[in-house]
């Protein structure tokens, strides 16, 4: 990759540097380009990849304009996006805006939020994008097979001010379940899955990529944007000899901190961003490990020092807290208070009616039944119409959201439509201003969070492992 | 790349099953890292006089899968032993029994986390069926009853 880089002056920035030179000849150009609708075309669509290195065979994915991940979409904060998908497939899709504070109608759930896009139809998503920050995108219909055999891609939203940083890097991470012969293995829906930890796959791609060494400079600093792709698979990742600062956790700006014990937990559907300032020697090599399941530890990839001297004698002196986005506070005060309980699962403990141990049945989940609840309610699928909301909020309220998972597995709860302001975990308050989409759930665990439900519409609300979300651990609440 | 590797090594695994030696029954245990009660089996063939070799992965149903275990019979670990496949939590007597037998099967299994099972704790309600399955596709067969 290449290393010569425009330091201490942002890329952007010298951009506008640059725009304000023109300018002055060219009154307002600035203004009208900032405001025109940025236009983007995505084709849901057959491919191949190299998924286990050159020596292994071509693995068939269905990919977005056929690649994995899709195309990484780069879009500014506060300009209209217009994003046609056209369904190559040969079965219905929709797209979701991970992350993305939209129109309802815009949010890719098919039945409830709108139509599926039949194979050889399109339909064009439109919105603006209210928070900077890095997002994801991904079909929301046969999501374990969509999402399982490659459709992803990275949405990033730009900052008008970005941090300065020597480069901005993003791994979409992916995880593939193959078979001996490199080929996506069959069994999408196994009732051991949904019941477990989902559909863990045996290969993760960077990118789409085996991961290859990543190399690096001394002296620089990057921006590290992470993106958990995966159906199932959580990770810890640790990298070894240095000291990444966590930015941003679901696009969303947190005060900047090294993660606790100096691992950095992201679960599927996650996005995190870190700064990372490369201090090693030259010539060095420090391993980036991914160690979340016990006795399954492994190297993800490393990081390779060139042999050149170092970009800076000493760590750049740049502030790398990034600029807040615009998100409504909640009135904690006054807020409406709702509680979701998470149960079922293997070990289950046989609470819930038809799910998790009951004496009989063989396995929760078993002979198609749901296998996971919310408040004892099993929403199954991708979405559908007739979904009831579980609760109903008046616009504008603050709501205080309780999640309690009575369950022996972890759970990143997905919220659609808008970003959770984390309170409390366990009874100790979380600090750092976190604000997420996508919180994740120890076993056991009881997190508070809040929102303001100022956008009006159904909106879903489940599992990201993507197994439990098909088998009931999703549900649906509605904003007037 | 390793997990490449690892995939491959448990390929062989799957083939080649370790043999029994001696007095203790060696094995090994397929299971999910995040699930409990296998361990809690697995203790209960150590009194038994089997060496459990366990083995976490995140594959488990594919594994279990490959193995031959019917996508409807599944126990919530595999375990190879002696040339043949044991799936979920069968009780110790039954597994001593296939690996006196020998019969031409590739395994046995019992469904699912029946409560009183072996490592489950709980009463047991009924009485527990054993399935015996093959890879030929043929339908399982009632290996024992207990």
């Amino acid at each position: 990759m290449e290393l010569d880089f425009k330091y201490l002056v942002s890329r952007r920035r010298l951009l506008r540097a640059g725009a304000c030179l023109v300018s002055t000849a060219v009154m307002g150009s600035r203004l009208s380009l900032a405001s025109e609708v940025d236009e983007h075309e995505l084709n849901a669509t057959h491919g191949r990849a190299s998924l286990a290195g050159a020596d292994a065979p071509w693995t068939p994915v269905w990919a977005y304009d056929g690649m994995v991940p899709g195309p990484t979409l780069r879009v500014q904060q506060g300009r209209p996006v217009r994003i046609s998908v056209v369904n190559a497939l040969d079965e219905s899709t929709t797209v979701h805006w991970h992350g993305i504070r939209l129109p309802n109608a815009m949010d890719g759930v098919p039945g409830l939020t709108q139509a599926p896009i039949k194979p050889g139809e399109s339909f064009t998503y439109e919105f603006t994008p209210p928070d900077a920050g890095t997002f994801w995108y991904h079909p929301h219909a046969d999501s374990l097979q969509q999402i399982g055999r490659g459709l992803a891609g990275a949405l990033v939203v730009e900052e008008a001010d970005p941090i300065v940083v020597d480069r901005d890097l993003l791994w979409t991470l992916q995880d593939w379940r193959l078979t001996k012969d490199g080929q996506i293995a069959p069994g999408f829906g196994s009732m051991m899955d949904a019941a477990m930890s989902g559909r863990v796959g045996n290969i993760v791609t960077i990118n789409g990529a085996p991961p290859g060494d990543q190399t690096v400079r001394a002296g620089e600093r990057v921006r590290l944007r992470l993106v958990n792709a995966a159906l199932a698979r959580m990770m810890a990742l640790r990298f070894e000899g240095h000291r990444p600062i966590i930015v941003a956790i679901d696009g969303q700006p947190c005060e900047p901190r090294e993660p606790q014990g100096g691992r950095i937990v992201l679960a599927p559907a996650m996005r995190i961003d870190v700064v990372l300032d490369l201090q090693g020697d030259p010539g060095s090599r420090h391993a980036v490990t991914d160690d979340f399941y016990d006795g399954l530890a492994y190297t993800l990839t490393s990081f390779v020092y060139s042999s050149e001297p170092p970009l800076r004698a000493n760590p750049l002196d740049a502030p790398v807290r990034l600029p807040a986005n615009p998100l409504p506070i909640p009135n904690l005060a006054d807020a409406v208070r709702q509680e979701i309980v998470l149960q079922g699962g293997m070990m289950g403990g046989g609470k819930l009616k038809g799910v998790g141990g009951m004496v009989g049945m063989a396995m929760p989940g078993m002979n198609g039944g749901p296998a996971w609840a919310i408040n004892g309610m099993s929403m199954t699928g991708d979405g559908h119409a007739g979904m009831a909301p579980l609760f109903t909020l008046q616009r504008g309220a603050s709501c205080r959201l309780t999640m309690r998972n009575e369950t022996a597995w972890w759970h990143p709860m997905h919220i659609h439509g808008f970003s959770l302001s984390l309170l409390a975990r366990n009874g100790e308050s979380v600090p750092h201003g976190q604000w997420q989409d996508t919180v994740l759930l120890a076993p056991k665990d009881t997190l508070e969070c809040a929102f303001v439900a100022d956008n009006p519409g159904d909106w879903m609300l489940h599992c990201h492992v993507t197994d439990h979300q098909m088998a009931g651990l999703m549900t649906v609440f509605r904003v007037t | 790349m390793k997990m490449t590797y690892r995939l491959a090594a448990l390929a062989v695994a799957i083939a080649m099953p370790l043999p029994a030696v001696a007095a203790t029954i060696n094995a090994v245990m397929y299971k999910n890292p995040q699930c409990s009660c296998c361990e809690s089996y697995a203790t209960y063939l150590e009194h038994n006089g089997f060496k459990v070799d366990i083995k976490p992965v995140n594959n488990l149903s594919q594994i279990s899968s490959d193995a031959g275990v019917p996508a409807d019979l599944e126990g919530c670990h595999t375990l190879m032993v002696d040339g043949y496949v044991v799936d979920g939590l069968v009780p110790v007597d039954i597994v001593k029994k296939l690996l006196t037998e020998r019969p031409a099967i590739t395994g046995i299994t019992l469904a699912g986390m029946p409560a009183g099972a072996p490592g489950m704790g709980g009463a047991k309600d009924g009485p527990f069926t054993i399935y015996a399955f093959t890879k030929d596709g043929k339908a399982p067969t009632v290996y024992a009853t207990e």
